[in-house]
């Protein structure tokens, strides 16, 4: 195997040609597979330190983020606890510091794990991703991102430099829960995060993610849309939990049965409207 | 490859595969076996050392992305007459047990007080979450890291 740190995008897409070359971040997630035999790249190239990829920076009403910027740097950001504090919540709960160090979230996108953490707060975020190819560049919404575990649609040859997040409206109450056997590195059971404006009593807006309970992280739009411009009370959370359960198609694992997710994410929601009601 | 990188304070160069992890450039190539692989999997935190500052799982860095940076590991913390205040606190709580853990331990705490110099409880145990130890139930490692913090503020 052959290792090498790009010093710029043109050396990175010219590496990126080789057909066994695959990009290595913090390396957190690609050292696992290398050791369990799960990837055998014949060219790992090195980003990590690539300043193209690295940084937060506010640009009129988005927050566009280094792909490679560490979640370290990402939870401790100044810029990110004041327009997106939500994505530094979630960040604090993602591995451990060793692993926050190194980790970033093009590499935690990529990798495409149905538990992501870093998706979910994403997603509720109307996060676009930032691809680069020879052919160009192009913008792909991260709900369009995922096609299934361990799959994006990243053509090879092809990079992640940055995510583009939008800043939301004032007025919101935000909540993400995961669910785990324990609480650093955990892997989720089930997540929801939810971004929510109510107004006398009546959801205005709401935006819902769930992580581990369906083949991506992905957002709930059917069910934001059933529940906005309702009255926020007992038997909308009811039929919240209901819409929930139908929705998602959670898998039995190792880790917990579908049944038992099911019940978990409607528990979650449950509390997310709660929170606001009660 | 040819890497070049400070290790606690000493200029290092090698040639090494491109395949080789930090770990086993620490403990094969250089000899400093005070940094432990428990299991090789980013989970117990035995094999944490500070690259640029920051601690990490030497596990699950390669080794060649080291070029350049500066790394510490145990061995870098004593001036090889004292201990360095963290493991004089670790000896004197009694949270050394087996000890298979507790450079890890001692590196991650290494960090924290770097960054936090007088931590919250809970700030003690979000810096150590990657660390896990199967002896001491983790009471005495917290009383270890607290005596360390007042000592080193104490010192300044
Ligand atoms: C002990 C442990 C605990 C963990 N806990 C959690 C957790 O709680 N929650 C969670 O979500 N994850 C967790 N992870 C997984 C992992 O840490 C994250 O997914 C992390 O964000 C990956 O980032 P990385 O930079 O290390 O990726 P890498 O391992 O470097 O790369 C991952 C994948 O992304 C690709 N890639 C990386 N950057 C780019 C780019 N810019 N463009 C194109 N492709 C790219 C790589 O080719 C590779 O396929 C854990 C891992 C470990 C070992
Ligand atoms: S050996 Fe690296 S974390 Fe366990
Ligand atoms: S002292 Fe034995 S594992 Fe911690």
């Amino acid at each position: 195997m052959r290792y090498q740190r790009v010093v710029n995008e043109k050396e990175l897409l010219e590496s990126l040609a080789e057909p066994g070359a695959t990009i290595l971040c913090g390396g957190t997630d690609v050292m696992i597979k290398m050791r369990a035999g799960m990837m055998q790249p014949s060219a790992l190239i090195d980003v990590s330190q690539l300043d193209s990829m690295q940084g937060i920076r506010l640009d009129e009403s988005t927050l566009i983020i280094g792909a490679a910027t560490t979640e370290s740097d990402i939870h401790k950001s100044p810029l990110v606890r004041e327009h997106v504090p939500l994505l530094s919540t979630v960040l604090a709960k993602l591995g451990s510091v060793q692993i926050r160090n190194r980790g970033s979230l093009g590499g935690n996108l990529v990798n495409a794990s149905p538990a992501a953490d870093g998706a979910i707060p994403l997603l509720l975020f109307d996060t676009e991703i930032e691809l680069v190819s020879a052919k160009g560049i192009r913008w792909i919404k991260l709900e369009d991102f995922f096609t299934g575990p361990g799959r994006t649609v990243l053509a090879h040859g092809e990079f992640v430099r940055s995510l583009r997040l939008a800043i939301p409206n004032a007025g919101y109450g935000s909540f993400y829960h995961k669910v785990g056997r324990r609480n650093a590195l955990t892997i989720a059971i089930a997540s929801l995060g939810m971004l929510l404006w109510i107004e006398e009593h009546v959801i205005r807006e709401i935006r819902m993610a769930v992580g581990s309970v369906a083949p991506t992280a992905r957002r709930l739009r059917a069910i934001e849309n059933q529940l906005t411009g309702r009255l926020l009370n007992d038997a909308t959370l009811d039929a919240a939990r209901q819409l929930i359960t139908d929705a998602i198609s959670p898998i039995s694992d190792v880790r917990a049965s579908a049944s038992y997710r099911k019940n978990v994410i409607g528990d979650l929601l449950v509390r997310a409207l709660g929170a606001s009601l009660h | 490859m040819r890497i070049q990188c400070v290790i606690n304070g000493q200029p290092v160069e090698r040639d090494i595969d491109a395949d080789m992890r930090l770990l086993d450039f620490i403990r094969e190539t250089l000899h400093l076996t005070g940094t432990k692989e428990g299991c090789g999997e980013g989970e117990c935190g035995a094999c944490t050392v500070l690259m640029n500052g920051k601690a990490v799982h030497s596990c699950l860095v390669l080794a060649m992305q080291a070029a350049n940076a500066n790394i510490i590991t145990v061995e870098g913390l004593s001036d090889g007459h004292a201990l360095h205040p963290i493991q004089q606190a670790y000896v004197e709580t009694g949270a050394v047990q087996c000890g298979f853990c507790t450079p890890g331990f001692i590196m991650a705490t290494y960090a924290l007080l770097q960054d936090t110099p007088d931590p919250s409880e809970e700030e003690i145990l979000a810096g150590l979450e990657g660390n896990l130890c199967r002896c001491t139930g983790y009471a005495k490692i917290l009383d270890a890291v607290k005596l360390a913090a007042e000592r080193l503020r104490a010192s300044e």
